[in-house]
């Protein structure tokens, strides 16, 4: 078995034992949670392909993210557009912003890529929170275009209220974990293709990697283009779920949530982001009674994870793994040479 | 929930008694809270820009369910607080937290403070339950929304009038300083600054829609980024054309008292009027002695009657001298009104249990509930609150728009309209004085 079909099996089957959590726990909290673990999980996912994977250092995710969430919204909101419709269409406008925003940042470096990417997003945010003129004026009040401070809310919804009943959190649940199982098939066979082996050439090593032929340019393109596409679609999957999208989700604060989740869980890994994530939105819940202290405590664990395992829980997982291998490796005896 | 009244302590001597507490009183006997708890919830702003008002949406709830349970709870079951923090706030930010709610504890009702930012979200997930949610958004988007579906969104109710009342009562309140001649108009501009959302634009719109008709010229409608501690821009542009009277509609209370902080280095000879935010303690201890002659309303607060004297007393021997008892009645008024319905209808209903909460909903529909903040009655079609005098003529009927003037920066404010609940006359601020 090669390390794709691994990896993918793997995935496979932690989604079938995920798909089984409705059915044997009928603590309705513990299922919508896991669907906002599986939203978050995938734009943590994508945005490990284009930072850990393609080098890109992009804080643009978030605007993708968000990009996905209006586009739903406006449509099921101004036009009464299907939400089944609605969200491939936001997850495609995530797609081209982010090759239109390739394009301009992608000839940079580091830092000024993170700046660039981060001032499209605060733009985009300071457009929607000062549009206060009127596009719409419904009886709740002036609608600005893109719903200003408050957003939009009641743009339509899946339909699983008419075939499931109160059980509707149900039929969301499995959109959810669809989504990040598609999502990580995809980050796996990439970074388990040409492409990804391509990625980590122009990452070591970039003038060697130029030097055999390879585009920087082309491949971060790429990347950059789909990654968007399954961040789009969880924003898109965000508002249907949630049923209200607002400026909140550009805050500056869920943007370092979710880096921090690549971060704790491992950077570049494949499975990192998942664990990262999972282990943030545990201990959110954990200390959510505690108010302010939540706030440290999440600062506190960030702060360990960087210090002691500066390549994540995955990350130092793999190197314990590759000691242990070393080691069995020296200890067994090479066999000896029979002498004539 | 550590409670600190019995109910002894709270027979002795209680204003609240003398309002329409007696209703549950009568509806609970002689039963005593020891049964089953009932979990409620409350969404607030614990933490972040709106905090201090958020602290003080919880104490409200706690205060109130700790009376309510030395009374018999409701039927002799102890009610028992849950609180999810709001953040920033938001739609997105407060339909999670009140999902929280219902997923996690099981909320039979949630009754909040007000959410900034807040649309119809948060009222489909309560219709998505079947519970009941009282809440003070003050926003007329609350009644177009239930009257657009009144069987859906038959639990949620705005226990205050919307924002719009904000505007109307203004420009009734200055006509009427007018003609007691406390104030007179030196030109008929009118400066009116807002800062971006729909709660303070749909107040100032209404200001300024409403304004020709009592004679103003609007001469400055500026929108404002929030928050904003940098106010000389705008003040430059008041100073070069100064009007009669300055509208803020925007309601953060340390932005507020930035503005006066830098207003009153150079004043124009303009009343100033702002909405909410100086009822912030906060406000008067950023702004000091620059708060003083501020005019300002809100359209739900405790009057500084027997019933609301007494609550500020009581409100702050629990919670501390500091205490913002103005915020903390807008849940405990909630509290009190949802608790004495359900007691009323027979009980409350679980998550899911819409039959019973149809009947509470019922209920609150039919009371004339007076509590610390006057009367609160509600809309049939919308299912907010009347606003006395701008909606209705009748005290008895509608909660007071209540102005206040912050005459001695060290103590509360003077409540100077309407009647008859004014306690003090207007008097003109210190920068009018010549």
């Amino acid at each position: 078995m090669t390390a794709r079909q691994r990896d993918i099996t793997l995935c496979l089957l932690f989604s079938g034992l995920a798909a089984l959590l409705p059915l044997v726990s009928d603590v309705r909290y513990t299922v919508t949670q896991t669907t906002f673990f599986f939203i978050w999980a995938t734009v943590v996912v994508q945005w490990n392909l284009v930072f850990g994977i393609g080098g890109i250092f992009s804080l643009a995710q978030m605007a993708l993210f968000a990009i996905g969430a209006y586009t739903t919204a406006m449509l099921g909101y101004y036009f009464g557009t299907s939400m089944i419709l609605a969200m491939p269409i936001g997850a495609l406008l995530a797609v081209l912003f982010s090759v239109a925003l390739g394009l301009a940042c992608l000839k940079l470096r580091g830092p000024y890529v993170a700046l660039l990417t981060l001032c499209v997003a605060q733009v985009l945010y300071l457009t929607i929170v000062n549009d206060t003129d009127c596009f719409t004026n419904p009886p709740s009040g002036c609608m600005p275009l893109m719903g200003g401070v408050r957003g939009f809310s009641r743009f339509g919804d899946l339909g699983f209220r008419e075939l499931l009943g109160s059980g509707f959190y149900v039929g969301r649940y499995y959109v959810g974990l669809a989504i990040l199982t598609v999502a990580m098939i995809v980050s796996i066979i990439v970074i388990r293709s040409p492409m990804g082996l391509a990625f980590q050439a122009l990452r070591d090593n970039p003038v060697y990697a130029a030097a055999r032929g390879m585009d920087r340019f082309k491949y971060q393109l790429w990347i950059f283009g789909l990654s968007a596409f399954f961040t789009g679609l969880a924003g898109s999957f965000y508002a249907v779920n949630t049923g209200a999208v607002g400026p909140v989700v550009f805050s500056f604060s869920h943007l370092l949530f979710l880096l921090s989740m690549i971060i704790v869980g491992g950077v570049g890994t494949i499975w990192g982001p998942i664990v990262g994530a999972l282990l943030l939105m545990f201990a959110e819940e954990a200390m959510r009674e505690l108010g302010d202290m939540r706030d440290i405590g999440m600062g506190l664990i960030l702060v360990v994870c960087v210090v002691l395992m500066p390549r994540g829980i995955v990350g130092l997982f793999e190197d314990l793994v590759r000691w242990r291998t070393a080691r069995t490796a020296q200890a067994v005896p090479l066999p000896r040479r029979e002498t004539v | 929930m550590d409670s600190q009244i019995n109910r002894r302590n709270f027979f002795k001597g209680s204003a609240l008694l003398a309002g329409s507490a007696g209703l549950l009183v009568g509806a609970n006997g002689t039963a005593y809270a020891s049964g089953e708890p009932i979990p409620i919830g409350q969404a607030a702003p614990l933490t972040d820009f709106a905090a201090a008002d958020g602290v003080e949406f919880r104490n409200g709830l706690i205060l109130a369910c700790e009376e309510i349970n030395a009374l018999g709870g409701v039927l002799g079951r102890p009610l028992e607080p849950y609180f999810e923090d709001t953040k920033q706030m938001g739609d997105a930010t407060n339909v999670q937290a009140v999902q929280r709610l219902i997923d996690r504890y099981a909320v039979h009702a949630v009754i909040n403070g007000y959410n900034l930012g807040s649309g119809s979200a948060v009222q489909d997930v309560i219709a998505d339950a079947g519970i009941i949610y009282m809440h003070n958004d003050t926003s007329r988007g609350h009644g177009a929304l239930v009257e657009s579906d009144p069987q859906r969104y038959f639990g949620s109710f705005q226990t205050d009038p919307a924002e719009i009342w904000y505007g109307t009562g203004l420009l009734k309140f200055l006509k009427s300083l007018e003609d007691d001649r406390s104030f007179s108009r030196p030109n008929n501009k009118m400066a009116i600054i807002l800062s971006a959302g729909t709660y303070a634009s749909n107040i100032a719109n209404t200001v300024r829609d409403g304004a020709a008709e009592f004679g103003w010229d609007v001469s400055l409608y500026e929108t404002v980024n929030v928050p904003i501690s940098e106010w000389g821009p705008t003040l430059a542009k008041i100073r070069q054309d100064p009007p009669a009277v300055i509208v803020v509609t925007h309601y953060f209370p340390a932005d507020l008292a930035q503005f006066m902080i830098q207003f009153m280095n150079n004043p124009t000879p303009s009343l100033v009027y702002m909405q909410y935010g100086p009822s912030v303690k906060s406000f008067r201890d950023i702004a000091g002695e620059a708060a003083n002659g501020v005019v300002f309303s809100t359209v739900i607060g405790a009057l500084q009657d027997e019933i609301g004297l007494e609550f500020e007393r009581h409100y702050k021997e629990r919670f501390g001298a500091d205490a913002g008892h103005n915020s903390g009645m807008q849940s405990y008024n909630g509290a009190w009104i949802w608790a004495t319905a359900a007691a009323l209808a027979g009980g409350s209903g679980e998550p899911g249990n819409d039959a019973q909460n149809r009947k509470v909903a019922d209920r609150i529909r039919s009371l004339i509930f007076r509590g610390v903040g006057g009367t609160t009655r509600f809309t049939p079609a919308g299912q907010d609150v009347y606003s006395y005098p701008g909606g209705v003529d009748d005290p008895s009927l509608g909660m007071p728009h209540q102005f206040l003037q912050i005459q001695d920066y060290t103590r509360e404010p003077d409540l100077i309209a309407p009647w008859p609940y004014g306690k003090a006359a207007f008097k003109l601020p210190p920068w009018m004085n010549g």
